[in-house]
């Protein structure tokens, strides 16, 4: 068994890395929540050009392992663009992406964009979604807008584990980022004469920081597996997924802001956006105790199988 | 003071704050202007001060001389009743009149304690670019012509800034001097010649953080607190209100306003009529806060009363203070995650209110500050350990 993303999805990857730093980088985030109408433009197209949405992670593992390159990529940009979910768009239901949504009131971070939605809950119930217009600016409410819902069937089973998981992928590239930030600038920064980066009180922290994005990139790589390989588990690992990505982005996103000071909550920085960025990431469709209910439900006494079987 | 004499003040505290307190002011400070809020925080601080209830730690003499435990009724009613909080007051009642009490001159403090609970706002000017967590290697300078200073530098992170009367403003006045050793404390005028303030935008949307710019700006000598070249010890004065006096408010904001919400909160039926107190997730959690809420009550209790009697030890504000910042964190965390999906979408946050502001996605956002003024937990660590636990200081370049 080989978790690894093929050589080729790597280089998709990286590719997709480039033409977004090309497109704006760093920017594309601050433009879209300037200019909410600009949100689709900023990125779809730059996509398009790269075959994105030829793409169908359903049909083979090496569109799958593309598909979560790309989102990893598109997470390291902090792109306020619902890839991931575009990606995962259902091929027999007219929409152009899918979102998992688990509570009464269902959300997603798809305002300000003229698209179709489908929409799955944890149990598979699939609707059709229409966004509701924003309620906030954009800089208050990171794009989430309440979905109303328009039942269709119970047929969506096999796309929660993809649902779950690519987001994941997205929140991992967020991740790389926030830790690259961090050890850039404690090693600029000096006080007390030296880089912060000597004191071992900050390389702890960083080194901490630095373990969960590792952990969580070998959790994204393993539950990726499992939906290639079809396993029954798939959602039971996509589960798992969700709940160390979302630990590990609490961890590594307050030690990054910690790490920073005041300079970190001021939009001069980047990882004042990519935080911004990744809230909706981690709060839906279920934040870390609803993951963590869940799973615990689905599992009962059991335990997850893993990867020895 | 007796117990029936302290149930007989809390009865009239209550009463007060019943019959004060705008019921309605969460929804009218949504939104507003930054003119509004400041009318606002102005007006509440007077109906506060009208009753005796603005400034109840200073001394009698000055307008306050509450007992501590007095304090600690009174903040629980403020609390339990939903208080707007000083928050433009803050610096004023805290900061700059701590350090006036312990280091001021007579004068110093006719001039000011007064104006204070008149309106005067304060805001502390300590930090710049490169001078943070290494506050004494603060590059301000501070010339000294005849009977004046004259001031040259920046500062920044100065919260609240922009409305401010009067700074608590640290600078150089021996550059040859150590670090330590050639820094001065003063009172600046905001309104003086040469003074520009610029606001900066935070994670949160908020402006509450300015850049100071400080050009040639004229300070008589007689606005210095203590010696000159001796400002840092006077520095002492002031970071220790911050970090100790102000969380006794805090505390007991914590305890009586947040974490009674978060219970509310958790005993709400929703939507599926099921309720988060009955999972014993939820049950852990609450008790875990409770439990760590009332041990920091008591630490800031502690902390204030040995204050008073100018027992406190060296290192019992830091202990607060770290304490204090990371169970709000942690209080947070718990509060965001339990409330799930409403946290992502309720994002106003009405002006007056505090870290608990019960739009939990902004609380949250806004607690990961809480680690880094007043000395970065690191600070307070090192300062806890050095100081408190004699630990052999971090080897240095240069201090
Ligand atoms: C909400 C808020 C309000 C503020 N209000 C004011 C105000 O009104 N007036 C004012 O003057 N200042 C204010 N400040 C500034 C505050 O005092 C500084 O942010 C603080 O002293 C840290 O400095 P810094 O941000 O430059 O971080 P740095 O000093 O650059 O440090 C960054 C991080 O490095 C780590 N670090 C630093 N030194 C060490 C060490 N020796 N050992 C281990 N780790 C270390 C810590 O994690 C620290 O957070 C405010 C800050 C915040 C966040």
């Amino acid at each position: 068994m080989n978790i690894d993303l093929s050589e080729e999805a790597l280089e998709f990857g990286r590719l997709a890395k480039r033409a977004l730093e090309a497109a704006g980088g760093d920017e594309l985030a601050q433009i879209a929540e300037r200019e909410p109408d600009r949100r689709e433009s900023l990125v779809g197209p730059v996509l398009a050009e790269l075959g994105a949405w030829q793409l169908d992670p359903r049909d083979s593992a090496d569109e799958l392992e593309a598909a979560a390159a790309l989102c990893r990529s598109a997470g390291y940009w902090a792109v306020s663009y619902p890839v991931a979910e575009r990606l995962c768009r259902p091929s027999d239901l007219d929409a152009d992406g899918l979102v998992v949504v688990a509570d009464p009131a269902p959300a997603a971070a798809v305002g300000g964009l003229d698209r179709r939605w489908a929409a799955v809950t944890l149990d598979g119930r699939r609707s059709m979604a229409t966004a509701r217009p924003m309620a906030a600016s954009p800089r208050r409410s990171a794009f989430v807008v309440e979905l109303d819902l328009e039942s269709v069937d119970d047929a969506g089973a096999s796309d929660v584990p993809l649902g779950l998981v690519l987001p994941c992928w997205t929140l991992l590239g967020m991740l790389d980022r926030a830790v690259e930030l961090a050890r850039s600038y404690v090693r600029e920064r000096e006080q007390f004469g030296q880089p912060l980066a000597t004191f071992q009180g900050v390389q702890f922290q960083l080194t901490e920081a630095e373990v969960e994005r590792v952990g969580l990139e070998e959790l994204a790589k393993y539950a990726l597996w499992s939906i290639e390989a079809g396993r029954h588990e798939a959602l039971d690992d996509a589960l798992a997924l969700r709940l160390a990505a979302v630990e590990a982005a609490e961890r590594v996103l307050r030690v990054a802001h910690q790490l920073h000071g005041a300079i970190g909550f001021c939009d001069e920085t980047v990882l004042s956006w990519v935080s911004r960025q990744s809230v909706p990431l981690r709060r839906l469709p279920l934040g870390l105790s609803g993951t963590r209910a869940e799973l615990t439900r689905r599992l009962g006494r059991r335990g997850l199988t893993g990867i020895f079987g | 003071m007796a117990t029936s004499d302290l149930e007989e003040f809390r009865a009239e505290a209550r009463r007060w704050c019943q019959a004060h307190i705008p019921a309605d002011w969460r929804q009218t400070q949504v939104g507003v202007s930054d003119e509004e809020d400041v009318s606002f925080q102005k007006a509440w601080f007077q109906e506060l001060r009208k009753a005796g209830y603005a400034v109840p730690h200073w001394p009698r003499e000055w307008g306050g001389g509450m007992s501590v435990a007095e304090q600690i009724v009174l903040y629980q009613e403020l609390a339990a009743h939903d208080a707007p909080r000083l928050v433009l007051a803050f610096v004023s009642i805290h900061h700059a009149a701590s350090t006036l009490l312990a280091a001021g001159t007579e004068e110093q403090r006719r001039r000011h304690l007064p104006a204070i609970l008149d309106g005067e706002i304060w805001v502390q000017g300590f930090s710049e670019p490169e001078a943070g967590s290494d506050l004494a290697s603060l590059r301000t300078t501070a010339r000294r012509e005849g009977d004046a200073f004259v001031v040259n530098g920046q500062k920044l992170w100065a919260s609240g800034a922009a409305h401010a009367d009067w700074c608590l403003l640290l600078a150089r006045t021996d550059v040859t001097a150590p670090k330590r050793k050639g820094i001065s404390y003063l009172l600046m005028d905001m309104r003086s010649p040469g003074v520009d303030v610029r606001p900066i935008r935070n994670a949160s949307g908020e402006w509450h953080f300015c850049e100071i710019f400080l050009n040639d700006v004229v300070i008589p000598a007689s606005q210095l607190v203590g010696p000159e070249n001796e400002g840092w010890r006077v520095a002492q004065e002031t970071l220790s209100a911050e970090r100790g006096m102000t969380m006794l408010e805090l505390s007991e904001r914590l305890g009586n306003a947040g974490f009674r919400w978060l219970v509310e909160e958790c005993s709400r039926a929703r939507p599926d009529g099921l309720r988060l107190l009955d999972d014993a997730l939820v049950q852990d959690g609450l008790a875990a806060l409770e439990t760590e809420i009332a041990g920091l009550r008591l630490l800031c209790r502690g902390l204030v009363e040995r204050h008073e009697a100018g027992t406190a030890g060296p290192v019992e504000a830091s202990v607060v203070k770290l304490f204090y910042s990371e169970l709000l964190q942690r209080m947070m965390d718990f509060g965001t995650e339990v409330v799930g999906l409403a946290a992502q979408t309720s994002l106003h946050k009405p002006g007056s209110s505090g870290w608990e502001s019960g739009a939990w996605a902004l609380d949250f956002i806004g607690s990961w500050e809480w680690t880094i003024p007043g000395g970065a937990s690191e600070i307070q660590r090192t300062i806890i350990a050095e100081r408190g636990l004699g630990m052999p200081r971090e080897p240095e370049v240069a201090r």
